[in-house]
């Protein structure tokens, strides 16, 4: 009876194995954040993104970019520096109930790795057509490409990375090598961002006019195909899983 | 605790880990498919998907059905190989369209000012529906390469027809015989998309009259069973749970 008591007291002391508020506020900060800079865009976009030599471009727009490229560095630098610092050195001993609350809490990155691509891949990457083809480019640094390439973007690979470096600092599950789908489910659309160069060349000499499907943007489809890399992650996560949930119970 | 011990307490919480990790498995798997599916569609056909004006008898009809097959074949590849859920072309069509729709509202409509029935996005339901169907009653890839790829090409004018048709009727406008389509491009400049690089009913086969469309569709159809099987093997690749050496020696 004092051994159950005893049990029941850890349980409630216990942390769940979902952490749920870090869900819903990881997943209500991409939500909030994106819908800032959408009305950031709706507002300085007509009134001060048109013509890149006025100075208003450059108060309202460069020095978005500016600020936005620190910014990036300095969470990469501090996220990623924070996650490969408190690794887990004995990560191969620990309780199997532990391993499911690591996968939670990795799944929790790998939701916000997918919310983070949609904002990126789908909704300002499109965005950027509609700019494109009914506003003449007059700069690489147009407001949609502030947003998408070097907002966007590096979001989503900041969000990936540190996904990645979860799973392998934390879990034993990825510790038998390197997981080549991971690897491709992120490296992959990183790889969209220094595809860049080769867009913003090529449109130095196609600079008035936008035709979406022309083969100058055949890069972008090539690295957005490594997407469906996560069919191999989750397939991973699910023979992982499977042999967490099916031992004797306790 | 032995390492032969489960990981939850019961069996009641190893049902509701499931299921919760059932659902956060499938909105990542939904996003980023939904972005990858997304940036591939609309760099290789997105012109003809973007605007109604474009959305013509031929290139429109011949483009959309080859580029958008992609995705739906692989996602199935894993899907119903792996887990035995015939879903795959849908869920990843489904993906698809509410990232478009949500741009063409949001941003078509909400940021550069056009009308949404002058940017909606082509209809790929009717054929990812079949795809599955094929998929989950004959169990074959071949079979659903060969009948729901050509189905897939084949479905996709017609699964776009109520939606299209009453901008395809001819308005004479300043002398000139065009469709309704082609007036609300005429109207909506669109400064970065000047007319002559407009892909619509090039070529002779236009002559062909009431044919074009079919002859498009049927070609579609063809090509659209080759790029199938090819994605098919990409989604097999792209499912593995490989790891390779992280030795830098």
């Amino acid at each position: 009876m004092a051994a159950t008591t005893e049990s029941v007291k850890a349980d409630a002391a216990e942390a769940p194995l979902l952490n749920k508020r870090n869900l819903i506020l990881g997943f209500l900060l991409y939500l909030v954040f994106y819908s800032f800079i959408r009305w950031y865009e709706g507002v300085y976009g007509w009134s001060a993104g048109l013509d890149s030599f006025a100075p208003e471009f450059e108060t309202y727009w460069m020095n978005m970019l500016y600020i936005e490229l620190v910014l990036e560095v300095v969470t990469a630098s501090a996220l990623w520096g924070w996650l490969w610092k408190t690794r887990d050195r004995k990560v191969m001993s620990i309780t199997p109930r532990e391993e499911l609350r690591r996968h939670f809490t990795h799944w929790i990155w790998l939701v916000m790795y997918g919310w983070a691509i949609y904002w990126g891949a789908s909704y300002f990457t499109e965005q950027d057509g509609t700019w494109h083809q009914t506003i003449v480019r007059d700069t690489d640094f147009t407001p949609s490409h502030i947003i998408e390439f070097y907002l966007s973007y590096p979001i989503y690979i900041i969000t990936g990375v540190a996904s990645f470096l979860y799973a392998k600092t934390r879990l034993p599950t990825y510790q038998q090598g390197l997981h080549l789908m991971y690897m491709v489910a992120v490296i992959g659309p990183f790889m969209i961002l220094p595809n860049v160069g080769l867009n913003e060349w090529g449109h130095t000499f196609w600079f008035m006019e936008e035709l979406f499907v022309a083969p100058l943007h055949y890069g972008f489809v090539f690295f957005g195909w490594a997407a469906l890399a996560i069919m191999g992650v989750v397939n991973t996560e699910v023979i992982a899983l499977t042999k967490l949930l099916k031992k004797d119970l306790a | 605790m032995s390492a032969s011990q489960s990981a939850v307490r019961s069996r009641a919480e190893a049902v509701q880990v499931s299921r919760t990790l059932d659902w956060m498995i499938l909105f990542t798997l939904f996003t980023a498919v939904l972005g990858g599916y997304h940036i591939h569609y609309m760099l290789t056909g997105g012109d003809w998907d973007f605007w109604s004006d474009w959305k013509d008898r031929r290139l429109w009809v011949t483009v959309a059905p080859i580029v958008s097959i992609t995705f739906p074949a692989a996602v199935q590849a894993c899907l119903w190989w792996r887990y035995r859920l015939p879903i795959g072309a849908t869920v990843a069509v489904l993906g698809l369209l509410l990232g478009e729709w949500i741009n063409r509202y949001l941003n078509f409509w909400g940021w550069t000012y056009f009308p949404v029935n002058f940017v909606f996005p082509s209809q790929l339901l009717p054929g990812a529906i079949v795809l599955d169907v094929v998929l989950m009653l004959g169990g074959s890839m071949t079979l659903t390469a060969v009948v729901g790829g050509m189905a897939y090409g084949l479905l996709f004018y017609p699964g776009n027809w109520p939606v299209i048709a009453p901008l395809h009727v001819p308005v004479e406008y300043n002398g000139m015989m065009m469709t309704l389509a082609d007036l609300q491009g005429y109207h909506y400049v669109r400064t970065g998309t000047p007319e002559y690089i407009r892909m619509v009913e090039k070529g002779t086969l236009r002559t062909f009259g009431k044919d074009v469309a079919p002859v498009s569709a049927f070609f579609s159809a063809f090509v659209s069973i080759i790029i199938y099987f090819l994605w098919h093997f990409f989604g097999r690749w792209f499912a593995k749970t490989d790891f390779i050496s992280d030795d830098a020696s």
